[in-house]
């Protein structure tokens, strides 16, 4: 496919933007374009009709609401890396964006279009999970908002249906006592993909664990919950020991494939570090102890 | 246009502040309708993928990658390219810091990574080192090792009041432009996006060519219908390989094996197969997918295991079981010297195959003058010679009927150093068409023609003394080779050839097979040949230091070369500092107190290495002249004709003096330190110096940049001519003075007698008199290799040279040793490289050499799935290193003075990266306690290596 054959549409607001991708069943949605615009020009998807929804500026604000965080889709991760409501309410979102790509490609990519795409090393999703955002999908006349742990459904597949647009990521404010920690392993420093990564999320109550997430990224078709691993966790006392045996179970929860950036054996050996690690730094951050900085 | 698919609209776009109303078509991306449509060529497409950075602009003042940018989506928007960065003709404090600081080679990255570092310095005008590194990890460079740009966007407010842009502080004190950093000749053209590469070019009336490559690793052509194509509008011809002439090219005449486009056989995924020229590049690359191809698939070979296999499938009928290059060198006895060490060890390392990736990608346009007499050809190649000689040969016509222009060249690192199909291509179809035509490689394209580092296979064994001398070396290497020979006949001989000249080795045997594979073909990168087996010799070098007990910088010092010694394969070494740069490298980085003492995960590693420079014999034999009108010729042991020419043109007012040499600048720096060493000889400041070295009409041959030779090849020639100017103007002088012309002299833009102050006239004046009375005022200069270089045995030529380099670096890691991630912290090196002629150009070659080297080393490898078909060819997934990967490096220069080198000077381009292979495999096994001995060294295989140590 050549890119300069599609068809650009351009929709000034976003009940326009619906309107259109109600007629246009076909056409795809871009939000920065840095995945789909690669993803044409390498053959890989065939392309007719694009909507843009970069005049939709609805879409570009992040707002408190509700005891709520609301992130339009169309937020660039350089936005989020510099925006002063993420960095008081949920700065590990911000390490995670900071860990993205380029100071270029994180000027373009929204949070829409990486949780869209649905890339399974998408850095954005497994910090979101753990903070337990939700999604709203809309389309013409309607609404729903959906967990994003349910939103996923395979590599680039998700539940959004023809006609429906990821407009808004909605992450409740944290408890107290909350840490989230973003681990991310790539093969180089900047403009890397992970080859597995973890979020981890703690939640204390009195010094025990009261609530703990896991989420692994890059080893399985999703960012996937560690289901197991954060049942383990919970209402145990922290320690270094118990990150240990957490991580070891851990290490059967992904379920990753071999590719050119690291085979099955070595992404299984990765998770338990990383989620160690995650584990060991929202820790530090639940206690107020520290604070994800990069 | 005859094409107009795709609708088109007009898009009001704001560049640099001016509205520029475009016809657009929807999905056109603003780099394209920015280079295409409003000629802002200083925004490159380098990967056209969002990676490399080279398309940055600003949008609103956020550094954003045109390639992934719809122009119809930057409606409203504030563009900033390249070219609105310096405002009312003053540069941008960052540009002269650029400048000034050195952060500028070859030129192509340079736009964009200036553009990141503007978006930085607004909203951070003092950022910390850590910052800017982030910022720039966008913006990949081949060429620099990122220092010198971090550097200067430190540094960038000390430019905030300097009118002018100034040199930095004098390092040298007997001349006055030569042993100076001072800044690059073509440093302004680059900052400001004026310097044209050959894709920038633009002609009326061109077509765009592309070429159709093989799906299938092996197969039989059975038919092509290119029906559909040609009848697509827009499409002007189609090629395929009987259309082409039936001569085969290559680099090596022994083994010239490729066609223009395949005639019955295809070799690899990649080979190319046809071409479609189209009145754009789009409805070229549409018509591709038009051509049918039929094949008959034939079996294939992916590494020399297979290939060798009685029973495998041959590539070419001329190379028996596949093997194109057999070398069996004995010097010596080694049964003997074996016999006499004390301790022995054998080790097997396997190379990897990385690929030069310079930034800008293969660009070639063509068209003929004087009703089809006279082909033009641009090409970014870094031997415009070679491809002028091989156009000759192609195109069966003399080679002064043929004018190649070689524009700045965006990096070459050998990967430019043949004729490309593309060269051919153009020529060809321009022929046929009566139009310019031009092609360009994508991305992938360039990983699919190669010419990337072969992959080694490699059996060292080393016998020393209990003291630690060599008493003896062996090895064994299986090169991969891929479908063509290239450059490979020299590649195998270098594998072996350059190991004697560091250490003293009484007795050597060296034996290597190059074999045929079913992939792109290998060619000749950065150190030719000789990186891999210097990674294998000198990491066995540090494991027997340990197992005697020696420290390794000692057993280095115990073996190391002397200045004037031929070595044990006749190679004829005279300055020589191997000894001074390990002593220096060992003191400045502290290896005494690190070595042995420091913790788990904490490494420190050393390396040595050097090269050629300039190779002693040419590639072709013979004179300059179509290959079809010469008979064979036998193997003399002296250059036919001068490899570097120069032609010094004084203007007519006295003013300037033009250097004409065909020397080609591909970022090394040549032009500038040419550029000195001529200020030099005639007296006059640099800056009345311009150099022409693109246009081969217009300056003499000089045989390009491969083997690390201008400096002091081309150097000669320069002094040379400009001498031969300063002799004229001296006869004409002291007929003036009434004196003798040896007593007069010529500096700081004067000429005057040594001893009567009375006579002193300006330079200017000077010329202008000489012009009155006798006309132009014309040197000329010439430089051949010493006569009878080398032994008499076969492939006594390669490794052959004027002069030889060295160097040793120390690297020092941490790796994280449950994971196995290395991070590569700090690089301390000493280079032999003669007497600098500009220090700064040094340092800029050792420290992009070190980053080239560490990447090689543990990152970048060309992968293949069991097709043959390369998994990685893109930047995304093809690892370069970032800013923020890339060690803090010194860079040092030990004194050392080459008599054969135009003021002392010799190489440092490619030696400079023969050490760090080793030092940084040394680190890591330092710091991990395992030796991995297959490149590159990923975190994987460390932490396999680990868990195995574990467990036994």
């Amino acid at each position: 496919m050549i890119l300069s054959e599609i068809r650009f549409n351009s929709p000034q607001n976003l009940a326009e933007a619906l309107k259109l991708l109600g007629e246009l069943k076909e056409a795809r949605i871009v939000a920065g374009g840095t995945d789909l615009y690669v993803d044409i020009k390498q053959g890989l998807i065939e392309a007719g009709n694009i909507i843009s929804l970069h005049k939709i500026e609805d879409l570009k604000k992040i707002e408190k609401k509700d005891k709520k965080i609301r992130i339009g889709a169309m937020v660039t991760a350089q936005e989020i890396i510099s925006n002063s409501i993420i960095a008081q309410y949920i700065p590990s979102l911000a390490s995670a964006a900071r860990s993205m790509a380029s100071y270029q490609i994180r000027s373009m990519a929204t949070i829409g279009g990486n949780i869209s795409s649905a890339v399974p090393s998408a850095d954005l999703p497994p910090v979101l999970i753990t903070a337990e955002a939700t999604v709203e999908l809309r389309c013409s006349g309607s609404s729903r908002e959906v967990s994003l742990s349910e939103f996923f459904r395979g590599p680039r597949e998700t539940i959004c249906q023809t006609g429906e647009l990821l407009t808004f990521i909605f992450i409740p404010f944290l408890p107290p006592n909350t840490g989230i920690s973003y681990q991310k392993f790539a093969l180089r420093e900047a403009n890397a993909l992970a080859v597995a990564s973890v979020a981890s999320r703690l939640t204390l109550k009195d010094g025990i664990i009261d609530r703990a997430v896991i989420v692994l990224g890059a080893v399985a078709p999703t960012p996937v919950k560690a289901l197991k691993t954060s049942e383990f966790l919970s209402g145990k006392e922290p320690s270094q020991g118990l990150f240990e045996d957490a991580s070891l179970i851990a290490k059967e929860e992904g379920k990753p494939i071999s590719d050119i950036r690291g085979s099955i054996w070595y992404r299984k050996e990765l998770i338990p570090i990383l989620i160690r690690r995650a584990l060991t730094e929202a820790l530090l951050q639940a206690q107020g102890k520290s604070r994800t900085r990069k | 246009m005859e094409q107009n698919k795709g609708k088109h609209q007009i898009v009001v776009l704001k560049v640099n502040g001016e509205e520029h109303p475009v016809a657009v078509k929807d999905g056109e991306t603003l780099l394209d309708v920015l280079r295409d449509k409003l000629g802002l060529t200083g925004t490159k497409k380098g990967c056209n993928l969002g990676v490399c950075g080279a398309c940055t602009v600003l949008v609103d003042g956020e550094p954003k990658n045109s390639c992934l940018l719809l122009a119809a989506s930057c409606e409203g928007a504030e563009i900033t390219t390249i070219e609105g960065v310096a405002q009312e003709a003053k540069l941008h404090p960052l540009q002269r810091a650029f400048i000034n600081h050195g952060a500028v080679q070859c030129g192509f990255c340079t736009p964009g990574a200036i553009l990141s570092a503007m978006a930085l310095i607004k909203c951070n005008p003092d950022p910390s080192e850590e910052e800017i590194k982030e910022a720039l990890s966008g913006n990949l460079c081949r060429c620099t090792g990122y220092t010198r740009i971090v550097e200067a966007v430190k540094e960038w407010k000390k430019y905030l009041k300097t009118k002018k842009t100034q040199s930095l502080p004098d390092d040298l004190r007997k001349y006055r432009t030569v042993g100076k950093s001072l800044p690059r000749v073509d440093a302004t053209a680059k900052v400001t996006g004026q310097a044209k590469f050959t894709a920038d070019y633009y002609f009326k009336n061109m077509l765009h060519g592309k070429v159709l490559h093989s799906p299938i690793p092996h197969g039989r052509i059975k038919k092509i219908d290119t029906r559909k194509a040609e009848a697509l509008p827009g499409v002007k011809l189609v090629l395929k390989g009987k259309d082409v002439p039936d001569i085969t090219y290559g680099i090596s005449p022994a083994r010239y094996d490729e066609h223009v486009l395949a005639k019955e056989r295809v070799l690899h995924v990649g080979d190319e197969v046809a071409a479609v020229i189209a009145v754009d590049e789009e409805t070229a690359e549409k018509a591709l997918s038009l051509i049918k191809v039929e094949y008959e698939e034939l079996p294939a070979v992916f590494n020399p295991e297979e290939a060798l296999k009685e029973g495998a499938p041959q590539l070419h009928e001329r190379y028996k079981n596949n093997i194109n290059t057999h070398v069996d060198h004995h010097f010596g006895d080694i049964e003997k010297g074996f016999n006499e060490a004390d301790h022995t060890r054998e080790e097997e390392f396997v190379g990897n195959h990385v690929y030069q990736n310079p930034l800008e990608p293969h660009a070639s346009i063509a068209y003929w003058e004087n009703d089809g007499a006279n082909l033009v050809l641009y090409s970014s190649t870094q031997v415009p010679h070679y491809v002028h000689y091989m156009i000759a040969r192609v195109l069966d016509m003399p080679l002064g009927k043929i004018r190649i222009i070689r524009p700045p060249v965006g990096g070459g690192f050998g990967g430019k150093a043949g004729t490309t199909p593309l060269d051919l291509i153009t020529s060809i179809a321009s022929k046929k068409t009566g139009r310019p035509v031009k092609m360009v490689y994508s991305r992938e394209e360039m990983f699919l023609y190669g010419r990337g580092r072969h992959k080694q296979y490699m059996k060292f064994k080393i016998g020393v003394k209990k003291d630690g001398r060599i008493t003896a070396v062996q090895s064994k290497i299986y090169l991969d080779g891929g479908a063509y020979t290239s450059f490979g006949i020299v590649t195998a001989y270098y594998a072996g050839a350059m190991i004697p000249t560091l250490y003293h080795i009484p007795n050597y045997r060296y034996e290597g097979f190059r074999v045929m594979t079913n992939k792109p073909a290998c060619g000749a990168m950065r150190g030719h040949g000789t990186p891999q087996p210097r990674f294998a010799f000198e990491s066995i070098l540090s494991m027997i230091a340990d197992d005697l007990g020696i420290d390794p910088v000692e057993i280095r010092l115990r073996n190391a070369m002397d200045p004037d010694t031929r070595t044990c394969n006749d190679l004829d070494v005279r300055s020589c500092e191997i000894k001074a740069t390990l002593k220096e490298v060992a003191k400045k980085s502290g290896w005494r107190e690190k070595y042995g003492k420091l913790p788990p995960g904490k490494g420190i590693g050393i390396g040595c290495g050097g090269f050629v420079s300039g190779a002693g014999y040419a590639i072709y034999r013979g004179q300059v002249q179509r290959s079809s009108e010469k008979k064979p010729e036998t193997f003399l042991k002296k250059s036919v004709f001068p490899h570097a020419n120069a032609i010094v043109k004084i203007s007519e007012d006295g003013e300037a003096a033009v250097l004409l040499i065909q020397a080609a600048e591909i970022g090394q720096g040549s032009s500038t330190v040419l550029s000195q060493m001529c200020a030099e000889a005639l007296g006059i400041s640099l800056h009345k110096v311009r150099i022409r070295t693109e246009d081969s009409d217009i300056s003499p041959l000089d045989l390009g940049a491969y083997s690390s030779r201008t400096t002091l090849m081309g150097g000669n020639a320069v002094v040379q001519a400009s001498r031969d100017v300063l002799k004229k103007l001296f006869v004409a002088a002291s007929k003036i003075w009434n004196c003798d012309r040896k007593e007069l002299e010529a500096r700081d833009n004067q000429i005057f007698h040594k001893k009567d102050k009375s006579k002193r006239m300006g330079w200017a004046e000077a010329a202008r008199k000489y012009f009155n009375e006798h006309g132009p005022l014309v040197g000329t200069g010439w430089y051949k290799p010493p006569e009878g270089l080398g032994g008499d045995y076969k492939g006594a030529a390669v490794g052959t040279s004027p002069a030889y380099s060295f160097g040793s670096s120390v690297c020092e890691c941490s790796v994280d040793l449950e994971t196995g991630k290395v991070r590569i912290e700090k690089f301390t090196d000493y280079h032999d490289c003669g007497t600098p002629v500009n220090p700064q150009a040094v340092h800029g070659q050792v420290e992009g050499a070190v980053v080239m080297g560490t990447g090689e080393t543990i990152m970048e490898e060309v992968m293949y799935d069991e097709k043959g078909n390369i998994l990685n060819p893109n930047l995304h997934d093809y690892l370069l290193m970032t800013a923020k990967d890339a060690p803090d490096i010194f860079s040092g220069i030990v004194k050392s003075y080459e008599p054969e080198g135009p003021y002392g000077a010799k190489e440092v381009g490619e030696g400079a990266t023969l050490p760090v292979l080793a030092a940084v495999a040394h680190a890591i096994a330092n710091a991990t306690g395992v030796w991995i001995k297959e490149l590159p060294i990923t975190p994987e295989k460390i932490l396999k290596a680990l868990k195995k140590k574990k467990n036994s």
